[in-house]
């Protein structure tokens, strides 16, 4: 145990804010370096080429960074080429009923080397709950695997908290604890101070080459964090008993808190799922596209693309649709973030506010959850 | 004469027009990505703005029908066409919601007529519009104004594939998240009309900064007072509200609140 925090307390240092930024230059000649642009909660993830173009006091983004870039918006899985005369099933009685030759193309997996830089505490955790889908069980997604493998993720601490932030409630934020993971845990130390950096994984020890040029951190910089996270506690607006939750919502699953936000605001439209960091449904299409014999060959492409328990087609199955209403929609999401936690051991939620600020009309899980509570 | 080498089985297809602008017809006709494929793959035996050949007397493997229903002949036409099709899929906004010809089922005939002739037209028997669901049964709808490449090649590519074809039904936001898009409505306050529109366009007008107009249609179960709501909210009149819910909508129940 001992060994361990000495370890860890090794692995920290804090490097002046300049230095720090000529070393993420660097990096950007073995990764792709992606990092917030735009300030405020509309900032954006985007690909740049140097430090100085992010915004690091940065409140939310539109999109995730993990599910955007470790579980692509919609991503071709497998391809398949039908050769032969024809390929029309019908028409197998005129051309005597002559086998076509089917062969399977596989993709390669995505090796580009991304790094992700500013992830906050409360993205950092929506991606370990990702990983839970994605990497676990009896199916391992290779898509996933391999850019989870090519990412190199730089967390941030957050600075501030927006009205709609809630992630104290599941210890997701606004410092980061899970200690295993990802990369990089950066701490703005406040103006000139740099950064307190920790080294976090191997990777990080064997990348950051400039660890002895920072100072280790003493006291006084670790009881200024404190603080600063302290103070960052005081800033939250929201509450609810979220160990409560549990199979509570689940036991009133018509409660007219639920129906009535449902019929008066919900629209269906599903950009709460979109925004959502953990929503990890998806659907897989075959897309035959038109271009059925070019060359004698007929390519269908399987797409998988995010997909939306919202969706009306959602719960479409063979006699009928077993989300039919919209409410039982919308309960599905609350449910999913709120109560199921049997599900994955840990609650589908990590507190980020986006569904509720990209919602057109503004639904709060949080205040459907305590109406029903009540 | 290779390339156009005939297959075994090329759908007889006709191409119908009612009350439009032709503009699905361009589609298929000169604009889609597919279109070798598309000549290639259907036998389009009646098809007038591609050819002044052909006749509209069928039997048809497929029926393409684009439009809005606004006179009486027209009924019994759409009637005939779909006796003789074995399949008939709506293209377009106007056969399927009523699109732009449907604005004048918000006013009486007499006004339309008054105000587009001047004076009692006595040939004219245009009548109130309407879809042609409304007479014919109908195998699918290729949504869009015009129709958007996806549903339009998944429709055609289904019926020489014998399948049923998989149209999209969910809303313009989740192309436009899925694509990234700074949302109009939320960050700008726009009069985006996405999250009730049906998706297929690929959230165009968004990724251009500009609210969605709808012209697509309302996707299935739309919470129509919701959005009414939300640009109330927003500061927008009635007047306007009711405008961006009609121009492509006049004919869609006022509520679809299920």
């Amino acid at each position: 145990m001992t060994g361990a925090s000495a370890s860890q307390k090794d692995y920290k240092t804090v490097i002046p804010g300049d230095v720090f930024a000529l070393w993420v230059d660097r990096l950007g000649e073995q990764y792709t370096l992606t990092g917030p642009v735009g300030g405020g909660v509309t900032a954006r993830f985007e690909d740049i080429s140097r430090f100085a173009q992010m915004d690091l006091d940065y409140q939310s983004t539109m999109l995730p960074p993990g599910k955007r870039y470790l579980f692509e918006p919609a991503e071709e899985i497998l391809s398949y080429d039908i050769s032969g005369e024809s390929n029309i099933p019908g028409n197998n009685r005129e051309t005597g009923g002559k086998q076509q030759k089917i062969s399977v193309n596989l993709p390669g997996l995505p090796a580009g080397r991304r790094a992700l830089i500013g992830v906050h505490p409360c993205d950092v955790n929506a991606i370990l709950y990702l990983d839970k889908v994605f990497l676990r069980g009896p199916y391992i997604d290779p898509f996933y695997t391999a850019r989870r493998e090519n990412t190199f993720i730089i967390a941030l601490n957050c600075k501030s908290v927006t009205d709609l932030c809630f992630c104290h409630l599941l210890g997701a934020g606004p410092y980061l604890k899970a200690r295993a993971g990802y990369d990089m845990l950066l701490t703005d130390m406040g103006r000139g101070k740099g950064f307190l950096v920790e080294l976090v994984s191997e990777k990080a020890r064997e990348l950051f080459d400039i660890f002895s040029s920072g100072r280790p951190p003493e006291e006084k910089d670790l009881s200024a964090m404190r603080e600063a996270e302290a103070s960052l506690l005081k800033g939250f607006k929201k509450n609810l008993d979220m160990a409560g939750l549990q199979n509570a919502l689940l036991s009133r699953p018509d409660h007219h808190a639920l129906t009535e936000t449902s019929d008066s605001r919900c629209l269906s439209c599903s950009n709460c799922v979109m925004v959502c960091p953990t929503c990890f449904c998806h659907n897989v299409r075959e897309e035959t596209g038109l271009s059925l014999s070019r060359g004698g060959k007929s390519r269908i492409k399987k797409i998988r693309r995010w997909d939306a328990c919202q969706d009306i087609s959602f719960a479409k199955v063979h006699g009928g649709n077993f989300r039919a209403k919209r409410h039982a929609r919308l309960r599905q999401f609350v449910f999913h973030k709120l109560d199921y936690e049997g599900q994955l051991g840990t609650k589908g939620t990590v507190g980020c506010g986006r569904c509720i600020r990209w919602c057109p009309t503004g639904i709060d899980l949080t205040e459907i959850a305590m109406a029903m509570m009540k | 004469m290779s390339f156009y080498k005939k297959r075994a089985f090329r759908p007889r297809t006709g191409f119908f027009k009612f009350t439009c602008c032709t503009g699905c017809g361009f589609e298929l006709a000169y604009f889609q990505k597919s279109l070798e494929e598309t000549l290639r793959s259907f036998d389009f035996t009646f098809f007038r703005l591609a050819s002044s050949a052909g006749s509209p007397e069928g039997p048809f493997d497929l029926a393409l029908v684009e439009g809005a229903v606004t006179e009486p002949f027209q009924i019994i036409e759409l009637k005939k066409i779909r006796e003789k099709s074995k399949v008939l899929y709506a293209v377009g906004s106007c056969a399927i919601v009523g699109g732009i010809p449907a604005i004048k089922a918000l006013s009486p005939e007499i006004e339309i007529e008054r105000a587009a002739y001047k004076e009692r037209f006595f040939g004219l028997s245009s009548t109130r519009p309407n879809v042609i669901d409304d007479y014919v049964k109908v195998d699918g709808h290729i949504r869009g104004c015009p129709p958007g490449e996806r549903d339009l090649e998944e429709a055609l590519a289904s019926v020489l594939l014998g399948k049923k074809p998989e149209f999209i039904e969910y809303s313009v936001c989740m192309e436009c998240k899925r694509g990234g898009n700074a949302c109009v409505l939320v960050e700008e306050g726009l009069p985006c009309m996405g999250p009730v529109t049906n998706a297929g366009c690929g959230a165009l007008c968004p990724a251009h900064h500009r609210a969605c107009y709808s012209c697509f249609g309302l996707m299935g179960q739309a919470n129509v007072p919701a959005l009414k709501g939300k640009f109330r909210k927003l500061g927008f009149s009635e007047e306007d509200i009711e405008r961006f819910f009609t121009l492509f909508g006049a004919l869609e129940p006022s509520s679809t609140l299920i």
